[in-house]
């Protein structure tokens, strides 16, 4: 492009450059700057403070449960007392213990299916961003084809097939059906970033393109892997809450969609055990809801125009 | 499928050049090129689904025909034709992998999947097309509304940015796109149809009522509906909010929205003809692609209410392992999924000059 | 005459948190009804600023805190939205720099028409079309690109559009930001003639903003100079050119010159003819550097021979693009020559094709024994560690996320055997080449850290970090302040006198390419139409399209108002 433009500027950047001296941020300074740009986003900070909470009960659920998550005995589908808050299940479990247990696999499988999804949409993005030709035409159609794929009974009749695989089937089919969009704005963002200067200025400097993806490219897109992280954990956290939901996990274990899939099964709708009802589903809405507004935050850092404030 | 077309190679720079001694406009309006292609490339997606759907049970362990066929012969004999056929379809390795495949599309194009195991000796076909409709209504219909919804509540955020106007839809939104299909249908189920019995809590139609083009019957079908539409439409509301005011927010900084406003256009024709017009286009790719997970909900939404359609369908085939069935029905969903991005990118085209060229 | 606009010590910041920047300061000046007056400033002057508050278009996070502006009279900030809506239709219109992406790419030209007629009422409804014809006319473009989208037009002709549109309000004040920036030299210059003369036909007043002194000395009556958020001069534009007050006005008003003159000289530059080999007069802004290239005998020319490029086509059913049409050259070690035409030409993708960074379509370039064209990825850092670029926009040129320190010891570790705190000193040695002192404060800088002029000199080290023979500079200065390209232009200049190092200097600026080069080459359409000595060349124009580029050339002390 060989049109004269303006010296950089627009009407709104229309002011001298400050010119700070003194030592640059070092990765910490960078790393706590991005936090406090998230922490400084009301929306943000309200999620951070709900997946805490969340985080914390699924580490302290040992100290803090009032009793074991499988231990029953107790009375069968009472109602709420002040042994049993929350009343107990069909099966004469505690309710209050199984929800703060419960915890630990919604935010397990939300933590590795999400972190997994994410590492093959990143080394799929940037691998398919960063090649040209038939290859990346190749890959496009692929990702594609898992994007109008709708997920859900994908995973229905994989998990048909492999039935009775647990929490590692789950995660695993979470995984292959959630890494495509991700794949997909990363690539996106990688073709916009290749086609820059400073990319090509790399080149001329005789960085292999190993290094230049993983130095020059990735690191400027930090906040769109995070969010897509987070948007992939709140995908899996539903994904694995529904497939439980339908009995096809391991309905032993104790997590908030087996404990609605048995609530279910037990008639909890005839018996008017609402609570029994409501608390497991509202703990998946709030740690879903919780990652949904961090992400507000995290938009806020790559698109300054997300970035809250009154504009009109 | 993406539709937004590929940016232009790195041409030195637009032939720009005197511009005495340019070519008049050229009109590009030719908009079947851009259809061809989308044609193209459906049929092809469209294989390739097939194709997985035929692959998959053959990635799996073990040979669901073997506990296929041992179910199927609870029911009474089993002929050799059905035998053949279920062999055929769930990789029963007779013959080579390129004739199965080949018997498995004739299969596939004469819409013949055989009988179900569950409810023997109906077809495959037949209770597919019984379910189809009810599905492809309930939640068609819902999805366009709460698109429609949606994309306003985003709109009006977004142009109202820091107000209430913004704060309650897009925290709200988040809030309600985070609840579990199930979760939501349980609790309308438990306070509209067992509390307050203000609804009926499962099935399609009364017990009294049968299928037919009836008033009657269109009165009954609309009011076992209510309960899943509403479910559908508050779980997937918020999505539609929250991704409208993402795209319009950058849009509002445009150039031609500022240009527009330093003209004195009227702030709905700003806000409506100018930025949400644009705002709309990249989001009307992410409804196609976000119609599977609404279809994905709503398998849980229909097994909640004991609603008859495909969702419910497929519950019931997989947890009595009927292989033939599930099959077709993964099938039958995924079709419809891509016809609807077809329609999507379709309208796409139209909605954008851009495609035109 | 009376006066249309009156603007009085209006004082505009710019407010992000607690953190205030003071934009524009105190300024107050008055527009007299059918002028013409330019506002002048290098970035960051604050003019478009104050540009956008006269319209009534300030927006957060820029606050008019003080002061104020009266149009006819009447004071825009006692005006509430809907008025100053309505009040847009005879009032102030605006015509913005980005005008190409000033239209909305759904809507055709007519229903951009019919939107403004719509809010305003002033035109009656059987009567759009036919006004939207009449518009379109006035500013030279067929009544037919009203049926077309945005898309299908070029830069130019959307940038009419827009001043079509703003026209359409009947406007008293027409505010042009930065109107012709964006575009093509040659388009430039044709859409600034039409402005001229619709100023004169319809006679509304004009405010043209803009960073060249010279554009505005050639259309503007009045001049308003500003600098730092103050207006330090106000002044007929005859007397600016002829006996400027401000010190700063005369320092815009010396970095011009016409590139055909016998003798052109700009600060630090002495005419290269008079010095004829001898290093450049005042050439002391940098130590000579201790590393100056001592295998001069071992140097190569790049051998360009019938070099052609074609690119498929933008759009299906259209002509393939020759971008590069059998063209020759050679580069010898230690020369400057110039590659200059308009976009389109052809040159941006010769810099590519020499560079590797695309492959020739057909001819060859070689470089000593590389064969260019055939190089594969893997033998990229042979020709690099030789041939080096510097690109056109410093601020995309530059990894955001790297300290200066990082950026320039890639290629010393890539290229040369020094590592560790050898390397670095070498680093040390390159910021210092480029005038970066003092060097260990600028190391640890990150781009965002630095001015323009700066980041460019960063973008030069790190060329020179491999010890190159050729450097290929890409629009080096297009998008600097004008008083900072003179410096890097010197840089530059010693660089190749010094390091012995060959130039291709890549413009569309005739004037800088008189000042640093020795040869050049006029390019149209992928083809060579004329070369020689540069000054001879630029004296004795052959080519139509060499004057048409001379002529395209901002000359302060050619008005072209009658």
């Amino acid at each position: 492009m060989t049109t004269t433009r303006q010296p950089m500027r627009d009407a709104t950047q229309d002011i001298r450059t400050v010119q700070p001296t003194g030592a640059p941020p070092n990765p910490w300074q960078v790393f706590a700057r991005t936090a406090g740009t998230i922490w400084s986003n009301g929306k943000a900070r309200l999620g951070l403070i709900i997946l805490a909470f969340f985080v914390l009960l699924a580490i302290f659920a040992p100290l803090i449960a009032p009793y074991g998550a499988t231990e029953n005995g107790f009375d069968r589908s009472a109602d709420a007392s002040p042994e049993h808050w929350l009343g107990t299940t069909a099966a004469g479990e505690d309710v209050l213990s199984q929800l703060i247990w419960g915890a630990q696999i919604s935010i397990f499988v939300g933590l590795v299916a999400g972190a997994l999804s994410t590492l093959v949409a990143v080394l799929v993005g940037l691998s398919w961003g960063y090649t040209r030709g038939f290859i990346a035409d190749v890959i496009n159609f692929i990702v594609n084809l898992f994007l109008v794929i709708p997920g859900l009974p994908l995973m229905i009749v994989i998990a048909a097939y492999l039935s009775g695989g647990g929490i590692g089937m789950i995660i695993v089919v979470v995984v292959i059906t959630g890494w495509a969009w991700g794949a997909r704005v990363l690539r996106s963002q990688t073709q916009s970033l290749r086609s820059r200067d400073f990319v090509t200025a790399a080149v001329f400097s005789g960085e292999r393109p190993f290094r230049i993806v993983f130095r020059e490219i990735l690191p400027n897109m930090t906040s769109l892997i995070v969010g897509s992280f987070f948007g992939a954990a709140t995908a899996a956290i539903l994904a694995e809450a529904g497939l439980e939901f339908l009995g096809l996990g391991d309905s032993s274990i104790v997590s908030w969609g087996t404990m609605l899939f048995w609530a279910q099964n037990s008639n909890a709708l005839l018996t008017g055990q609402w609570a029994l009802l409501f608390a497991p589903g509202l703990c998946i809405a709030l740690l879903a809801t919780s990652l949904t507004l961090i992400n507000f935050g995290v938009d806020g850092i790559s698109n300054p125009r997300l970035r809250e404030g009154k504009q009109r | 499928m993406t539709s937004v077309t590929a940016a232009p190679r790195g041409v030195d720079a637009d032939p720009e050049v005197d511009e005495k001694t340019e070519a008049p406009p050229s009109r590009s309006g030719n908009p079947w090129g851009y259809i061809l292609r989308k044609i193209g490339l459906f049929l092809l997606t469209l294989w390739a689904a097939v194709t997985v759907n035929f692959i998959l049970p053959r990635l799996m362990p073990g040979t669901p025909a073997d506990a296929a066929l041992a179910r199927l012969a609870q029911n009474g004999p089993v002929s050799e034709a059905t035998k053949a056929a279920i062999e055929a379809q769930l990789g029963v390795p007779t013959g080579n992998l390129f004739e199965q495949y080949i018997q498995y599309l004739g299969q596939v194009v004469t819409l013949n999947f055989g009988v179900s195991y569950t409810f023997y000796p109906q077809t495959v076909s037949e209770l597919v097309s019984t379910a189809l409709p009810y599905t492809l209504v309930l939640v068609g219909l819902v999805t366009i509304i709460a698109f429609i919804l949606g994309t306003l509540l985003g709109v009006l955020a977004a142009w109202k940015r820091g107000t209430w106007l913004d704060t309650l839809p897009t925290v709200g939104g988040a809030f309600m796109s985070a609840f579990p299909y199930f979760w939501t249908a349980l609790l309308l189920l438990f306070f509209a149809g067992y509390v307050w019995r203000l609804f009926p809590t499962s099935g399609a139609y009364g017990p009294t009522a049968t299928p037919a083009f009836t008033w009657d019957f269109f009165v009954d079908a609309l009011y076992h509906a209510i309960l899943p539409a509403v479910t559908i439409l508050i779980t997937s509301l918020g999505g539609w909010i929250l991704g409208m005011r993402n795209t319009m927010i950058p849009t509002l900084g445009d150039d031609y929205v500022a240009f527009a406003e330093a003209n004195g256009l009227k702030p709905r024709t700003v806000a409506l003809r100018y930025a949400a017009r644009n705002a709309i286009l990249p989001n009307l790719t992410s409804f196609g692609l976000a119609l599977g997970g609404v279809v994905g909900g709503s398998i849980l939404v229909e097994q909640v209410f004991g609603y008859p359609g495909v969702g419910y369908l497929l519950f019931n085939a997989v947890t009595n392992q009927d292989y033939p069935l599930m099959q077709a029905l993964f099938l039958m969903i995924t079709l419809s999924v891509l016809v609807a991005n077809f329609i999507v990118d379709i309208l796409y085209g139209v909605l954008d000059p851009r495609t035109r060229r | 005459m009376t006066t249309l606009l009156d603007v009085t010590s209006v004082t505009i910041d710019y407010i992000n948190g607690d953190d205030v920047t003071h934009a524009v300061r105190d300024v107050s000046f008055s527009l007299e009804k059918g002028e013409f007056v330019g506002l002048v400033g290098e970035s960051g002057s604050g003019k478009s600023t104050l540009g956008f508050a006269i319209a009534g278009l300030s927006k957060p996070p820029a606050h008019v805190t003080g002061g104020q502006v009266l149009l006819d009279g009447v004071d825009i900030a006692s005006l509430s939205p809907e008025q100053l809506r309505e009040q847009r239709h005879g009032g102030v219109a605006m015509v913005l720099q980005s005008g190409m992406n000033a239209l909305n790419p759904v809507r055709t030209i007519r229903n951009h028409f019919r939107d403004i007629f719509e809010a305003h009422g002033h035109i009656e409804k059987d009567r759009w079309d036919a006004r939207a014809a009449e518009l379109v006319q006035k500013v030279k473009l067929p009544a037919t690109v009203l049926d077309r989208y945005p898309g299908e037009l070029s830069g130019g002709m959307r940038q009419r559009i827009s001043i079509a549109l703003a026209l359409s309000l009947e406007p008293k004040l027409m505010v042009f930001d930065e109107p012709t920036t964006a575009l093509d030299v040659l388009v430039q210059h044709a859409v600034m003639d039409t402005i001229i003369e619709l100023q004169q036909s319809e006679g509304f007043t004009a405010l043209l903003i803009s960073h060249d002194l010279g554009v505005v000395l050639e259309s503007a009556q009045r001049v308003l100079v500003m600098h730092d958020g103050e207006i330090v001069e106000d002044a007929p534009a005859q007397s600016i050119l002829n006996s400027p007050q401000d010190d700063y006005t005369r320092m815009l008003l010396s970095h011009y010159a016409d590139p055909r003159a016998d003798v052109v000289e700009l600060p630090g530059f002495e005419d290269r003819g008079k010095r004829a080999g001898k290093p450049r007069a005042e050439g002391a802004v940098h130590p000579p550097s201790v590393h100056g290239r001592e295998r001069r005998s071992d140097q190569k020319p790049i051998v360009v021979e019938n070099l052609t490029k074609v690119y498929p086509p933008p759009r299906r059913g259209e002509a393939e693009v020759v971008a590069v049409d059998h063209v020759s050259f050679t580069l010898d070690p230690g020369e400057s020559l110039a590659l200059v035409g308009a976009s389109g030409s052809g040159k941006s993708t010769i810099a590519k094709l020499i560079t590797a960074v695309e492959k020739p379509t057909s001819g060859s370039i070689r470089f000593g024994d590389l064969d260019v064209g055939s190089l594969r990825r893997g033998q990229f850092r042979r020709l690099h560690s030789e041939v080096q670029m510097v690109f056109q926009d410093p601020y995309a040129a530059l990894n955001p996320l790297h300290t200066v320190e990082y950026t320039l010891t890639r290629p010393v570790v890539n290229f040369t055997k020094l590592r560790g705190r050898d390397a670095r000193r070498r680093v040390l040695e390159l910021l210092e080449t480029v005038g970066l002192t003092p060097v260990e404060e600028f190391a640890a800088k990150l781009p965002h850290q630095l001015s323009g002029g700066q980041r460019q000199r960063v973008v030069i080290a790190r060329a020179l970090a491999s010890d190159p023979q050729v450097i290929i500079a890409d629009e080096p200065v297009s998008m600097l302040d004008v008083s900072l390209r003179a410096g890097v232009l010197a840089l530059l200049e010693d660089l190749r006198e010094q390091w012995g190092v060959s130039m291709l200097y890549i413009t569309h600026d005739l004037l800088s390419a008189r000042i640093v080069t020795d040869n050049i080459m006029v390019l149209n359409q992928g083809r060579v139409v004329e070369r020689g000595d540069t000054a001879d060349v630029l004296r004795n124009p052959q080519d139509d399209y060499t004057v048409q580029l001379l002529d395209s050339v901002p000359n302060p002390r050619r008005s072209r108002v009658a």
